[in-house]
């Protein structure tokens, strides 16, 4: 079987979008035994159980960013609705410790919100996404700095759990420890969990076929009968609820929400992995399997660098070749040429 | 303003050849809209705020307006043949980046620094446009990619912190006047009306609104499509170089994010003065109507003492605002 294959008439060397996964995981054996034979901390156990909890963040925000693109859409709105999250949450709380679930049961309603506020305007005011949800984030950051423009509140160590605790098999059955340098993180296993929830929503229930039959030709899918309004409002709603998560992983992790998040560029990071594991731009092909894998993929690299003491800068030269290598190979199975 | 009637795409035919034809109120109001509007905001700024209408105030607004701008006519060239530039802020800041590497104390040097950031970007837009046309990456990604890659390129040659100046010349550029005029906006007017002789008086200017608006029939007709549209991306990078010189001599500083913004800026003041995202409409003039605004928008904001935090609110609300405009418009 080969991967690459040559189009005949233009000479030039492509890769259907179906069989990016199968690339991804070969990169991601070439970089382990890399990892192995160039430094002795990567290949410890201690550094794989850190990487499951590091990449969980990642995971969280492109499996938001997943959905949207799926039925040819985009979420650039999830920058500012993390960092409004994060102040919103630690804000609101207030190291108050009753405050916790109620706080973040709202922020995540919020997140929601956000998203079907994007897809009611994209869809009535027949707005391209790209421009509604950079609307959105622009608004979104105003609002939040109304709100606060310094890192405001805190939130008790209790609500470090979500993001540091570790679940650990010990004498006493299993125990969650925020302070264990062992264990398998939790935010790793949650979003193992998310992952595999999201896939079968996907492939086994008709709202998850239909958000591909949206990506792949929404008149086709207007025609039989599909709400595409309704399809968008589940695939924006989820990525402002995975952004607003994110945010929630963030507060949880750093203690504190700060408005800095809304120009770390998060919204891209998010897109990364989702391009690299196949999942076309131009809509319906792809899935978050193929998303996972590239939130490996892009968790290890940069583990790996930073072992190798390379600093952030080369890392993004590291990060913007491999999406140009990949969005240039990868093409829309369905094209024909 | 007229010149853009001819090309007004495939649909309108041979009705539209030869003189040009009468059009019907709402018409009109897509084509001029923008600037009614540009007219009433001024208007209206001019009623709210006294200090609005001062000699020194409006000296200020098209200073700074005026690398706004200049990234603007490029990002409007690129969006008209169904492209985006995500790059161009960072396109800006490493121009920035490798004006100080020079470290130049005489203002002799200034042409060999902009020779030297204009091969430079126009080499990255060569990159974009080659993803674009040769391997059919969608503009999103590939001018994301590079803007990636630029970062990184541009902390590897600060090391993270910029050092290094400029020849006094700079602040000329961002902040001097010829006979009264901002440098910047003599610089703006130039290459507009250059650029506005291009798309409106060359054939390369047709061949852009035709790929723009039908890639397969420019195709047909013989247009080499992928040359338009790399050229494209070639200038757009090339202006947002000069955008990011001129911003550096105003701001007087360099730091690595130079510009940062920019890409959306540039693309909101190109979607409000009516280039489509589909393609092969709008003008450069509507695109710097909008630039104005969206400054002049800003200004209105500071000087009635709002916190500026209202600045994102109100560009968020009037970029999704005036697209649906436009789109409901031509839904009719």
């Amino acid at each position: 079987m080969s991967l690459l294959s040559m189009d005949r008439q233009t000479g030039r060397w492509r890769l259907s979008g179906n069989k990016a996964p199968l690339v991804v995981v070969l990169l991601i054996f070439g970089l382990v035994i890399a990892g192995f034979l160039l430094s002795d901390r990567f290949g410890t156990l201690r550094n794989f159980s850190n990487l499951f909890g590091q990449a969980a963040f990642l995971a969280i925000i492109a499996i938001g960013q997943t959905l949207p693109i799926l039925s040819r859409g985009i979420d650039l709105s999830i920058g500012s609705t993390i960092a409004f999250a994060a102040v919103l949450t630690s804000g609101l709380i207030d190291n108050d410790p009753d405050l916790m679930l109620p706080v973040t049961a709202l922020v995540l309603v919020l997140g929601v919100a956000v998203g079907l506020v994007n897809a009611t305007a994209s869809h009535f005011l027949k707005v391209h996404p790209l421009i509604v949800t950079l609307g959105m984030a622009a608004v979104l950051r105003g609002l939040m700095l109304v709100y606060s423009d310094t890192p405001v509140g805190g939130t008790p160590e209790a609500y470090a759990t979500f993001a540091m605790g570790r679940i650990d098999s010990g004498d006493e059955g299993l125990t969650i420890d925020i302070w264990s340098g062992s264990g398998l993180s939790l935010a790793g296993l949650f979003c193992l969990l998310l992952y595999g929830l999201v896939y079968l929503f996907l492939r086994r229930t008709r709202s998850g076929r239909n958000i591909y039959a949206v990506g792949g030709d929404p008149d086709a899918a207007r025609l039989s009968g599909i709400s595409v309004y309704r399809t968008l409002l589940v695939t924006y709603g989820f990525s402002g609820l995975c952004a607003a998560l994110a945010g929630i992983y963030l507060v949880s992790q750093q203690g504190v929400g700060s408005p800095e998040l809304a120009v770390k560029g998060y919204e891209l990071d998010s897109i990364t992995p989702v391009v690299v594991g196949g999942t076309m731009l131009s809509g319906g092909v792809g899935g978050v399997g193929g998303t996972l894998l590239g939130v490996v993929l892009m968790a290890m690299l940069g583990n790996l660098l930073n072992f190798l003491d390379i600093s952030t800068f080369y890392q993004w030269i590291v990060q913007g070749v491999i999406v140009i290598i990949a969005v240039s190979i990868y093409v829309d199975p369905r094209r024909r040429e | 303003m007229t010149q853009d009637t001819e090309m007004a795409g495939a649909k309108g035919g041979a009705k539209r050849l030869g003189a040009a034809p009468m059009r019907s109120i709402s018409d009109q109001l897509n084509r001029y809209g923008i600037f009614v509007f540009a007219l009433l905001l001024i208007v209206f700024g001019g009623l709210t705020t006294p200090v609005f209408l001062t000699s020194k105030n409006l000296q200020n607004i098209f200073t700074e307006a005026a690398p706004l701008g200049i990234v603007v006519i490029g990002q409007c060239l690129v969006i008209m043949v169904r492209g985006l530039d995500l790059s161009v802020a960072s396109v800006m800041a490493t121009a920035a980046v490798i004006a100080t590497e020079f470290n130049a104390t005489s203002d002799a040097m200034i042409p060999v620094i902009f020779a030297a950031c204009i091969l430079c970007s126009a080499l990255v837009g060569l990159v974009n446009g080659v993803l674009v046309t040769k391997r059919q990456v969608s503009p999103f990604l590939a001018t994301l990619a590079t803007m990636i890659v630029l970062q990184g390129v541009r902390f590897v040659i600060t090391k993270g912190a910029p050092s290094g100046s400029l020849p006094d010349g700079f602040r000329f550029l961002g902040t001097g006047d010829i006979v009264g005029i901002p440098t910047g906006i003599v610089a703006l007017l130039i290459l507009a009306a250059g650029f506005g002789y291009l798309l409106h008086g060359s054939t390369f200017g047709r061949r852009v609104y035709l790929v723009g608006s039908n890639p397969s029939a420019s195709k047909l007709v013989g247009i080499n499509s992928d040359r338009v549209t790399i050229a494209c991306y070639v200038l757009c990078s090339v202006c947002a170089c000069l955008g990011g010189l001129f911003l550096v001599g105003y701001v007087g500083s360099i730091d690595n994010f130079v510009g940062r913004g920019y890409e959306l800026l540039s693309i909101v003041a190109a979607v409000m003065g009516g280039v489509a995202l589909t393609g092969g409409r709008g003008s450069i003039l509507g695109g710097l109507a909008g630039a104005l605004i969206l400054t002049v928008i800003f200004n209105l904001v500071l000087l009635n003492g709002l916190p500026s935090e209202f600045q994102y609110i109100i560009q968020g609300v009037i970029i999704i605002a005036a697209t649906a405009f436009y789109m409901l418009r031509s839904a009719r």
